[in-house]
């Protein structure tokens, strides 16, 4: 690849390209991501859809929060068992809406925990409005950092502080 | 406690990176092509059916770690290597090392850095970064993704350095400790190259090497019935592009690095037929980026019907014919005197 054609506009996401220089010498260059560049709209939408979907299972009883982020983070149901520790067909179970509730609250540290989400986030979903549209902050992230909610870890892996900001 | 004399260079990839990083602060210079190319770290795998992937994926690197490995065994060089059964016993040892000053390379899962942006966070337990101080709470990293020195929080450090599932870190960390005075590099170039040409071509597995790209333009045909929904497909299918592109490959999953790695050992090894195979590994990453682009557009506009997939899949099979013509003049050329 040529030098001239490897470089795309996007700072948020830079990497590094080797390619041929106008001296023939082949070497580094440093360029946004292409792919980020032309499509992360694309993947916003996808994630924001994904999301949604997961969201409709969740609230109609068929799937509970632990389905919802293991899809989400994009994790097998084995890597999920062996990340959490606990066994495959328990985590199964866990899956399903009906049988989340025999769950310990230890299981749903561990859950918490290989998200990176608070353990309140299994058992609730938060929707944010703005723009008269109400969306979740997974969508994008999935620590809550919006300007008007913050959830904050405590000293107790039970407990998450969540404060609301006025909007204005 | 930073530090303060260890430059901060971003890489291709991170693992390649990191190794460079660390041996040209203990004096050795040597440039991240090199690290990769005698590493043999050019190949290619492609998993259809892993439990710990949800869907079909591939790779383009060895192993992780190998690289280290293979570093110490060519190169002479010496690693320090730790894991730990106990998080806070990995804790303690990396601030011991960093109060010695000693920049240290950690392995961590990339989902847990807060520092990278939503859309890159992915779990995947292989990723390397160099910890070079500790301010308060806040490590401050050098990690080859970034071009500036990042900083990141205790209990993200520690949930990434110590996260569960497949090839899991255990906390592992790893410094030099000694560079020896005199390095036979024809030797460990000639052996590298040889490695990853069988690597490439010999491995009697059908979905690693050459036999794994062909593997790879078949079983693609299969992708849209493993996938949940057309938006699933497309997401997956533009996979292809991150993992050729962007997921710390410098370009054409590997295939531009490795000609920079030849054409720079042509004359160190007085092998000037290197020179030309270098371009033609090019040519070669250039066809790879021109698939990871097909494949990236028909996701995007989800043109995903089976003449499609059918014509990506050609093209994946183009790449595998082409290889293994390469693979093997490389081969021969640096077997011959």
């Amino acid at each position: 690849m040529k030098e001239k054609e490897g470089y795309a506009d996007f700072p948020e996401q830079q990497i590094i390209l080797y390619v041929e220089k106008e001296d023939g010498k082949y070497g580094p260059i440093q360029t946004g991501s292409y792919l980020s560049a032309n499509y992360i709209d694309d993947y916003f939408d996808k994630r924001r859809n994904l999301e949604s979907a997961l969201r409709e299972q969740v609230i109609s009883g068929k799937k509970s929060m632990i389905f919802y982020y293991m899809i989400l983070e994009d994790l097998s149901l084995s890597e999920l068992s062996s990340r959490v520790k606990i066994n495959k067909s328990r985590v199964k179970k866990h899956l399903d809406a009906n049988q989340f509730g025999k769950a310990t609250a230890e299981e749903l540290r561990r859950y918490a925990n290989v998200f990176n989400i608070p353990v309140a986030n299994l058992l609730q979903v938060i929707l944010i409005r703005e723009n008269d549209l109400y969306k979740t902050a997974t969508e994008i992230d999935n620590k809550i950092k919006d300007n008007s909610l913050i959830q904050q870890v405590t000293n107790n892996p039970f407990v998450t502080e969540t404060k609301i900001k006025e909007c204005k | 406690m930073v530090i303060g004399n260890f430059q901060h260079k971003m890489a291709a990839h991170c693992e390649s990176g990191t190794i460079t990083s660390l041996l040209n602060h203990a004096g050795l210079e040597i440039t991240e092509p090199l690290i990769f190319g005698i590493s043999s770290g050019i190949f290619f795998g492609y998993f259809h059916k892993m439990k710990s992937f949800p869907f079909p994926t591939f790779i383009v690197r060895n192993k992780p770690g190998q690289m280290r490995k293979n570093i110490e065994k060519l190169l002479g060089v010496k690693f320090m290597n730790y894991t730990f059964k106990n998080p806070d016993s990995g804790i303690r040892k990396l601030d011991e090392l960093l109060e010695q000053k000693i920049p240290t390379s950690a392995q961590v899962d990339y989902f847990y850095l807060d520092y990278v942006p939503s859309w890159e966070r992915v779990h995947i337990n292989v990723h390397f970064l160099i910890v070079i101080g500790k301010e308060g709470a806040r490590y401050i990293i050098s990690d080859s993704y970034f071009p500036k020195l990042v900083e990141l929080d205790a209990i993200s450090l520690k949930n990434a350095r110590f996260a569960g599932g497949s090839m899991s870190p255990k906390g592992f960390l790893f410094h030099t400790t000694t560079i020896p005075v005199e390095i036979d590099f024809k030797t460990a170039i000639t052996k590298g190259i040889n490695k990853a040409c069988f690597n490439m071509l010999n491995l009697p597995v059908p979905f690693l090497g050459v036999k794994g790209i062909r593997f790879f333009a078949k079983k693609i045909i299969d992708w849209p019935k493993l996938a949940r929904d057309t938006e699933h497909l497309s997401h997956e299918i533009m996979k292809i592009n991150i993992l050729l592109e962007d997921q710390g490959t410098g370009g054409a999953g590997f295939r531009f690095i490795y000609a920079t790695f030849l054409q720079q050992v042509a004359e160190k090894i007085n092998k000037p037929e290197l020179t030309d195979l270098s371009r033609q590994l090019m040519e070669i990453g250039d066809g790879w980026r021109e698939l990871s682009l097909f494949a990236a557009r028909i996701g995007k506009n989800r043109d995903l019907g089976p003449e499609k997939i059918k014509q990506l899949s050609d093209m994946i099979m183009d790449r595998a014919y082409v290889e293994e013509k390469f693979f093997k003049t490389l081969n021969s050329v640096i077997k011959r005197n």
